[in-house]
């Protein structure tokens, strides 16, 4: 018996042995995992950006997009996020949506731009959308739906358009796990609270979007995307108690007229 | 793992039967990659269906259920952390890539004892492996 014990004792130490020092080499670096994960992620954004903007044209140097860059840096500067690292385009299209893409890009839709009434609220869309990129969700949602030898083939340049298509409106069309809206919605409170915006914002928005689904349920895309709109606006406020905060104006009342303005002359829908 | 003398010497048809439990285990690892159960199935059909064989036949037939056995958790381990990755629970890691090395080396040396067992086996000698043999001798009484 005590043989049997003591060769099973070397036997375990072989194999936890061999493991510890196997584990001793960087398989990361010189399986390029990351480089790979990085330049995959790349050109999938890179295609799934194409096809989104076949559905509207996407704003240069603008007034627009000076205002939506404005919010988008103040959150980034509040919440040690460097501004370049997330790159923001604005899609002109009457559609009321937001998407997180991978390679941390960010779309705004002029229709969600004309639908916020503040700044504020559109801090609070921006945030969310920081908020599944910062926790790597976009990623883990393709891998999870989508499966990976797609996103292997889509990344190598290989797929149809009709792929890219597809994960494209899946994107911009599907909600995420409660679990991770959840987490989007969490970040998005803590980082408005840290660049000095009310995060209340945040809750009137979604439920105004709620409120208004009936009136115009094809236009309002983001709601369809995030759903269980009563509980998420309770636990926005119930995590807004725990913050602290000085509340700042993210643009004068000027320059937000003027962004609408610019907004109405590309027939967008303005609140 | 060096063969043996058997306490009596089995007969052609014995030697043949023992040989065969570790072919079947081989065959079935092809199967059994992916699906590190169905190794331990095979081999337990092949054991229940040797219970009443002789005593050579029984002894390598636990043998090569008690490998299985043991194998079966490892590779399972292995199999369980890959679904993860592929379905983004956690992602690729040193300590991931070096127990699938891991495990890959302890499946090839149980492949190659397994070849080298069935080979002797063959030939009526007696092969007893690291551990399982010792451990097969506890439980197989004559």
């Amino acid at each position: 018996m005590s043989r049997v014990a003591a060769q099973f004792a070397l036997l375990a130490i072989l194999f936890f042995g061999l493991w510890f020092l196997l584990s001793r080499f960087d398989y990361m670096r010189l399986l390029r995992v990351d480089e790979l994960t990085k330049e995959a992620e790349h050109n999938l954004a890179g295609l799934i950006l194409d096809e989104l903007q076949k559905g509207g044209d996407e704003l240069g140097s603008d007034t627009v997009l000076s205002i939506v860059g404005g919010i988008k840096e103040r959150l980034c500067a509040a919440n040690g996020i460097a501004d370049s690292s997330i790159t923001l385009h604005i899609i002109v299209k009457d559609e009321v949506n937001a998407i997180s893409l991978p390679d941390r890009q960010l779309v705004v839709y002029t229709g969600m731009i004309g639908y916020c009434k503040t700044p504020e609220e559109l801090s609070g869309v921006l945030a969310h959308e920081i908020g599944h990129i910062q926790h790597g969700h976009i990623m883990k949602r393709l891998r999870k739906e989508v499966g990976l030898s797609m996103l292997t083939t889509l990344a190598g340049g290989d797929a149809g358009s009709e792929i890219a298509r597809e994960t494209a409106r899946f994107l911009s069309s599907t909600a995420f796990d409660r679990e991770l809206e959840s987490d989007a919605d969490a970040a998005a409170v803590h980082m408005m609270a840290k660049a000095d915006i009310d995060p209340q914002a945040f809750a009137d928005v979604i439920f105004r979007l709620s409120r208004e689904k009936n009136d115009i349920p094809k236009r309002l895309e983001w709601l369809s995307t995030h759903p269980n709109t009563a509980d998420r606006c309770a636990e926005i406020l119930r995590l807004r108690k725990q913050e602290t905060f000085h509340n700042r104006p993210l643009a004068d009342e000027a320059s937000w007229s003027r962004c609408k303005k610019s907004l109405r002359r590309k027939s967008v829908s303005v609140k | 793992m060096a063969p043996g003398e058997f306490f009596y010497k089995p007969d052609d048809y014995e030697s043949e039967r023992a040989s065969n439990s570790y072919l079947m285990a081989l065959v079935v690892i092809m199967a059994g990659l992916p699906l590190p159960i169905v190794n331990l199935i095979a081999s337990a059909i092949f054991f229940l269906s040797n219970r009443r064989s002789a005593y050579f036949v029984r002894w390598h037939c636990t043998q090569t259920l008690l490998a299985q056995l043991f194998t079966l958790p490892v590779n399972a381990a292995g199999l369980y952390w890959t679904l993860g990755i592929i379905f983004d629970r956690t992602p690729v890691s040193n300590g991931y890539v070096s127990y699938l090395l891991t495990i890959i080396l302890f499946n090839l040396a149980e492949f190659i004892a397994t070849i080298y067992a069935a080979s002797q086996t063959r030939k009526g000698n007696h092969v007893v492996w690291w551990f399982f043999g010792p451990l097969t001798e506890l439980l197989v009484k004559a």
